[in-house]
């Protein structure tokens, strides 16, 4: 999203807040169509992953038909190299990556929320090593990373997991303890200090829901960024294992057929490209809500 | 006395390793508060007046010289101060959380404490001239003096002996400085507290405090009464400072 159309949405959210000047005016704000749409394809993506389990489109291992067939009735995506329908297993592919990446996204947005916040407060030692070993971390390339954990751990959903955790906690962490610091030298938090408030409630009352905003934007990207760490980490075999189906699982072994059976990637990739896509135009969204002006000169 | 500097020295080490150079915040200063006075603090920008605000705070760790609050020096746990000193900030966009509402903001001093609010915020908003029916609303929603009397309810409830404003009214309109400042005397004369007055404006320090102190470059110049000082100073650079008001 370029520059102008953000500060264009930043003023009008201001005037909204100040005009209506209600207790919700944080919470007027509305997303931008674009950031709707892209919220509307995601849910979308969600639902046709819950329709995968009840079968919505057919049973994703049966094998309904000839090989490599192109896209036709009774297999809308085409049929893989086993006679697989394509469609049921694109749909238990997204269900698969989403479930996966959203649930790394937790784990390392809590973290990094605990680590990001304490760091940025207290400052010190604690600050360093947290930051030194966020730096080790942001030093690997992130396929090199995914691969280490996988070896480690065995290939699987668990390395899935792990990998995305790695690889998206590092540049979380940074931005929430940047907010963190800034949020730490305000007056605010100086009168608690003052008023004798201890540690859980300055943390928890006053910098964490003013960094929350942070950690909401950067949890959408890191959403992102892990959809393509899943498809890369199972198109490389080390993700998600067949015959269990997920977006990098099927570009994989579609890929052995590219020539022959182009729909066999064109399905997954499609819906892959949509879903990374749709979670940024969102993260733009919600940046421009949650910060209109404080945090974002920081990132 | 409530408070006594006694020969506080604070420095700061800047710069990089084998080059760090060392920089005097507070060089020498000794300032005392005694019970129900106002020392009103003035001085130029980096003449570590704020530096001495977050010494008599305790928010700041003396280099040297000994700090006494109530004729102890500081506890090392911060709550056994809980409710005794309380501060007004400079900054009102950012003295209050934007994700509290007022009233949360102005019982959270008696949170600390464990002790229910009750009818107390409600009071506490009338005190500074604000209806009740704030208590209910967000930062944002309010005006800068607004803000700053919400400041001065949240400082107040917990009734401490003593209170430092940190240029308290130097982002407000001069009219509504003016609101405050009287607000600050009414309030003084009800309750007591003392109070440290650290402002870079003369006029607004002439109004309310009973003492001056001036610093310049982490020294203090010169202390006299406010009626002495506003007639007769001794030092050149109050008489200088007294020139350019």
């Amino acid at each position: 999203m370029n520059r102008t159309t953000r500060v264009k949405g930043t003023a009008r959210a201001k005037r909204t807040a100040s005009v209506k000047g209600t207790a919700g005016g944080r919470r007027a704000r509305r997303l931008d169509p674009l950031s709707l749409t892209g919220l509307g394809c995601l849910l979308l993506l969600v639902l046709v992953a819950l329709g995968s389990l009840v079968h919505a489109g057919g049973d994703p291992d049966a094998i309904v038909g000839p090989r490599l067939q192109p896209p036709g009735p009774g297999w809308w995506l085409g049929t893989d190299n086993l006679g697989r329908s394509m469609l049921p297993r694109v749909m238990e592919g997204v269900g698969t990556t989403l479930l996966l990446s959203s649930a790394a996204v937790l784990v390392t947005a809590a973290l990094s929320a605990g680590f990001g916040i304490l760091a940025g407060y207290r400052g010190g030692y604690l600050n360093e090593l947290v930051m030194r070993v966020v730096e080790l971390l942001y030093s690997f390339p992130a396929i090199v990373l995914a691969i280490l954990v996988a070896a480690v751990a065995g290939p699987g959903q668990l390395a899935a997991v792990a990998s995305i955790v790695l690889v998206t906690i590092p540049l979380m962490i940074r931005l929430v303890r940047a907010a963190a610091v800034a949020v730490a030298e305000r007056d605010y938090v100086t009168a608690a200090a003052i008023s004798g408030a201890g540690l859980p409630r300055i943390l928890g009352r006053h910098i964490l829901p003013n960094v929350a905003g942070t950690i909401a934007v950067q949890g959408t990207y890191a959403l992102s960024v892990g959809i393509s760490v899943e498809g890369g980490l199972s198109f490389l075999g080390f993700g998600v294992q067949p015959p269990q189906a997920s977006l990098g699982v099927l570009i994989r072994q579609g890929g052995t057929y590219m020539m022959a059976a182009p729909w066999l990637i064109i399905g997954p990739g499609v819906v892959l490209v949509l879903a990374i896509l749709s979670i940024n135009v969102l993260g733009d969204g919600l940046r421009d809500r949650f910060e209109p002006r404080e945090t974002r000169a920081l990132i | 006395m409530i408070l006594d500097l006694t020969d506080v020295t604070v420095s700061f080490t800047t710069g990089p390793p084998l080059r760090r150079t060392r920089l005097d915040a507070m060089r020498g200063v000794s300032l005392s508060v005694a019970e129900g006075e106002t020392l009103g603090l003035v001085g130029e920008s980096g003449s570590g007046k704020t530096t001495t605000s977050r010494v008599a705070l305790g928010l700041q760790r003396p280099t040297s010289g000994t700090v006494r609050f109530d004729g102890r020096p500081f506890p090392r746990r911060r709550k056994d101060l809980a409710g005794r000193m309380q501060a007004v900030l400079q900054h009102p966009h950012w003295s209050l959380n934007p994700r509290m509402r007022i009233g949360q903001s102005v019982a959270e001093p008696l949170a600390v404490l464990g002790k229910d609010a009750g009818s107390l915020v409600p009071e506490a908003l009338e005190q500074v001239g604000l209806e009740p029916g704030f208590a209910d609303r967000y930062p944002h929603e309010l005006s800068g003096g607004q803000r700053q009397r919400v400041s001065i309810a949240r400082a107040l409830i917990t009734r401490p002996s003593f209170i430092v404003f940190d240029e308290a009214v130097s982002a407000l309109d001069v009219s509504v400085q003016v609101q405050i400042l009287n607000l600050l005397k009414d309030l003084q004369a009800e309750y007591g507290f003392a109070a440290l007055f650290i402002s870079h404006d003369l006029g607004a320090v002439r109004y309310v405090a009973d003492r001056i102190a001036v610093m310049r470059g982490g020294e203090v110049v010169e202390t006299a009464d406010a009626v002495t000082f506003y007639s007769a100073p001794e030092h050149p650079y109050s008489r200088q400072l007294l020139e350019s008001l």
